[in-house]
């Protein structure tokens, strides 16, 4: 990052990454959103470390918290200083703990999903842009094809049979097997969006006056589209992940609440909440604080996606 | 053989059985005189009736169902409160039966009038070939299995009855059935040959297997979906995972039916309802004459009842919390698991009170069982002695003391379960409540006794398909058992020994079993109630010596209904409401 300062005209020259993060400082909800998102996501790396620091568990029932018939002892669901966000009724784990690492799975399910829609769609976006012609149209087909699937419903019915088949296969057992499927579909009907966008951007990349002098100088396809075009697609990938993992987020959420994700024991925010609706009568808490939760950090990822989309494409349209 | 448990999480589930003056069965809801007309709805989570065929039935709610409304037999349990519940009365016989050749031979005679639902009259014959489909075992499964084990029918060479049924005709010995049950020359009498002396035999005849199914309309398997109606009621639709509509059956006589009422006009099941929406529908009373046939959910719990298990005010009329005649257990596959040490260690280590506390606590749960006979059962109940290490949070000494004796005793069943690749595998059935319920039982294992267990969760719907395949269960698997009538006869010998019809214990490698068998036998032969009742309750007592089983509760079961039904009440014999006698409130 430098910046040369024309003192004759008082102008000061800078570089597009200066530009982007001067952007991004002006925006007001860019700061406060990035160190939301950061904090959660330091939470769930950190879960074990943080569950050890405050004495809670994810599986450590706490029978003292909860009566005999299994409510919560207290006020607001039985938060405590021991439980800070109260507990689970009926069982007595701890909420917090639970929540912590319910979403490192939500976040690894989240993050794979992201980077391989991510990776297919860029490897396929080139291709089929830098090419054109018959390979265009062949891929641009299947794309079509894979948009117009009821991608939601596919994934629900396909749930049954293609988790007996993973487990069937060995590759993966119970919840690895639930988690497994759901990256997979999720990549498999997520890639095509991003397919396209890249697709649009290679189609007017290349007839720039730099890559045509590169063709012109010999380059081989291989360095046109390493050297030439991939730096210049790194604005939307950026922007296409800032706003895709928050979305994987929520989808694994809802997933999971309708039963595809992953089964207790284990826990996952859409599990959670799923589990907490059966209460809400009772214990109203236990359902709004894992609610709260994921609103929050969708909120704030969709915000810092936003913010950094804002930043390094200024001219995209405010929506 | 007897009444399943339905397979859902903890031990809640139907009602009480057998007689023995248990309390707290209240006439309820009883605002103004019962009244004809109306439509009662039944909700229900399940997708279908498990069987509609009347020689399919045999959970007790199911039987009371279609008993009250559809199908009649020959004796039925008397429509009252409390123990008078369990008294059998005369149904489509003129009387309960007369038995002759030292209880050998008993014989009905059918009552003038009587019809299935086209007006074509019920004879001697029909019921004959309504008995005989309980020998097609393998078209008319899951029944009751009685007719094949009392009946005087030889055996084959594999131990199978020469009678395979209406619908084989190859090798099929039915000269022998036609023996052993007879018509006389009217076709209004019956007669049945034992093939030992049954005293009670007119109990088992209150089964719906024993009741008529006219030949022509017979379909086999097929059967299940569109059973024709001797009853009050007849079906109009019934479609799986929609809906039935029971309709009144013209052709029934009240004159000829001294025991059933028909009071509402119409009658519908609505299937397949997500359990959160069939316990609201009830809980905020939006259809105020319908009745859930489920048990409440443990999280709905606290909204009707009070911390004692009594109903809140305002659900006064209209919900019951009773001991029902389930006990609740873990089979141990004891081919499997051949070391008594670990199998103590596991009933040591469990941790009682998280599961109680799961399942909404002991005045809905239920109370820690002793053993698979509950005290209900009086005489056949006597309070099991030698677990006097038992406590609920679970107790980790007496656990450990017994993992370190399966150390020495038997090292290649105490090393499998003690590593973490291998482990115990227990069988549960798939539902959310019971996923909470593994995480509490593979806690308290590793915890207490360093016992790493793992689940087999089998889909709710073929549970019991699956772990009764001697293949396919696992180290223990979870069962209910609630018995036939007021006596072990229908349980221990069901539960525990190779023939019985419930054998989910696979017990009869142990080395103990042959013992057992013999006294399992003598006790069925013996005359004196009171003698039974003894042998009975030490055979339980040996059967928890040797943990066979690890219990689980003697369980409760909660009813919500709608305040606009009237005449609800526990009907004890057969663990659930007695469907027929509610009617609309004027």
């Amino acid at each position: 990052m430098q910046s040369v300062k024309t003192q004759d005209l008082g102008l000061v020259s800078r570089s597009p990454r200066e530009l982007a993060w001067r952007r991004f400082k002006a925006n007001k909800i860019a700061i406060p959103s990035a160190v939301a998102s950061l904090s959660i996501a330091f939470f769930a790396v950190f879960a074990p470390v943080i569950a050890w620091i405050i004495n809670v568990s994810p599986t450590e029932r706490d029978a003292n918290a909860i009566t005999a018939r299994g409510e919560t002892i207290g006020i607001l669901g039985g938060i405590s200083w021991n439980h800070p966000l109260g507990v689970e009724p009926g069982i007595g784990y701890d909420l917090l703990a639970r929540l912590m690492y319910g979403s490192r799975i939500s976040f690894m399910v989240a993050v794979i999903t992201t980077f391989a829609t991510v990776a297919i769609g860029l490897m396929i976006g080139i291709v089929s842009g830098y090419y054109r012609g018959r390979v265009d149209s062949i891929v641009g087909r299947f794309t079509d094809f894979l948009l117009s699937f009821p991608s939601f419903f596919m994934i629900i019915a396909l749930s049954v049979p293609m988790i007996q088949r993973i487990e069937k296969s060995g590759i993966a057992r119970y919840n690895s097997a639930r988690i497994l499927y759901l990256i997979l579909i999720l990549s498999f009907f997520g890639w095509p969006y991003f397919s396209r966008i890249i697709r649009s951007q290679v189609l007017s990349l290349r007839e720039r006056d730099y890559v045509v002098a590169a063709r012109a100088l010999g380059a081989s396809n291989r360095r046109i589209i390493f050297k030439e075009l991939l730096p210049n697609l790194w604005t939307p990938v950026i922007v296409y992940v800032s706003l895709a993992l928050p979305g994987y987020l929520a989808a694994e959420a809802v997933f999971s609440y309708l039963g595809v994700g992953v089964q207790p024991p284990s826990a996952t925010w859409g599990l959670i909440i799923a589990d907490s609706t059966k209460y809400i009568l009772n214990e109203p808490t236990y359902f709004f604080v894992p609610a709260a939760s994921l609103i929050l950090v969708v909120l704030s990822f969709n915000l810092l996606g936003d913010a950094i989309r804002d930043a390094l494409d200024p001219k995209s349209e405010q929506n | 053989m007897a009444k399943v448990k339905k397979s859902t999480g903890i031990a809640i589930a139907a009602v009480l059985a057998l007689a023995v003056g248990a309390g707290g069965v209240l006439q309820l809801g009883s605002g103004g005189g019962s009244s004809e007309g109306g439509t009662i709805t039944y909700l229900t989570h399940s997708e279908a009736w498990t069987h509609a065929d009347p020689n399919r039935n045999y959970t007790g709610q199911h039987i009371a169902w279609f008993g009250s409304y559809m199908h009649r037999t020959l004796t039925a349990y008397a429509r009252a409160e409390g123990a008078a519940g369990s008294d059998v009365v005369a149904d489509l016989a003129t009387d309960t039966g007369r038995s002759s050749n030292g209880n050998k031979t008993w014989e009905f005679t059918l009552r003038d009038g009587v019809s299935f639902e086209d007006g074509s009259p019920i004879t001697c014959e029909d019921i004959k070939y309504g008995v005989s489909r309980t020998f097609a075992t393998d078209v008319i499964t899951d029944g009751p299995t009685y007719a094949i084990g009392m009946l005087d029918i030889p055996s084959a060479a594999d131990g199978s009855s020469v009678y395979k049924g209406p619908y084989t005709t190859m090798d099929n010995d039915t000269a022998a059935y036609d023996k052993a049950v007879t018509c006389s020359a009217d076709n209004k009498t019956i007669t049945f040959n034992l093939n030992r002396a049954v005293g009670d035999f007119n109990y088992t005849t209150t089964y719906l297997s024993f009741g008529p199914v006219p030949k022509a309309m017979d379909k086999g398997d097929a059967y299940d979906m569109a059973p024709v109606s001797s009853g009050p009621y007849k079906i109009e639709k019934y479609k799986a995972k929609d809906e039935m509509v029971l309709i009144r059956n013209e052709n029934w006589d009240k004159k000829s039916d001294p025991i059933r009422n028909a009071y509402p006009d119409r009658i519908v099941v609505r299937f397949g309802l997500a359990e959160e929406v069939r316990d609201q529908l009830i809980l905020s009373d939006s259809d105020k004459n319908s009745m859930s046939l489920d048990s409440v959910l443990p999280t709905n719990l606290p909204t009707v009842f009070d911390d004692s298990g009594k109903p809140k005010s305002e659900f006064a009329t209209r919900a019951l919390n009773v001991y029902d005649p389930y006990v609740t257990y873990a089979a141990v596959n004891v081919k499997k698991l051949p070391c008594l040490d670990i199998r103590k260690a596991i009933y040591y280590a469990r941790d009682y009170a998280g599961l109680e506390q799961l399942s909404g606590g002991a005045a809905f749960g239920g109370d820690p069982a002793d053993g698979v006979i509950k005290p209900l059962m009086g005489l056949d109940y006597a309070k099991v002695t030698g677990l006097d290490e038992f406590t609920p949070q679970g107790n980790p000494t007496a656990a450990k003391k017994y993992m370190d004796a399966a150390k020495t005793a038997c090292p290649d069943v105490y090393a499998r379960a003690t590593d973490p690749n291998r482990g115990i595998y227990f069988d549960f059935a798939d539902t959310d409540t019971s996923k909470k319920a593994a995480a509490i039982w593979i806690d308290s294992m590793k915890k207490n006794a360093g016992i790493t267990m793992k689940f087999n969760f089998i889909e709710a719907g073929s549970y019991y398909a699956v772990v009764l395949d001697q293949t396919k269960q696992g180290d223990l698997s979870r069962a209910g058992w609630a018995p036939d009538w007021a006596n072990a006869s229908t349980v221990i010998p069901e539960l525990f020994t190779e023939a019985g019809g419930f054998p989910m214990s696979q017990n009869w490698g142990d080395p103990a079993y042959k013992a057992f068998k013999e006294k399992s036998d003598a006790a069925l032969a013996e005359p004196d109630r009171k003698k039974q009742g003894q042998m009975w309750a030490e055979l339980n007592q040996y059967v928890m010596d040797q943990m066979w089983v690890i219990p689980g509760v003697f369980s409760k079961t909660q009813e919500i209904w709608g305040s606009g039904l009237g005449g609800v009440f526990f009907w004890e014999p057969q663990g659930a409401p007695s469907f027929g006698d509610i009617y609309i409130k004027k």
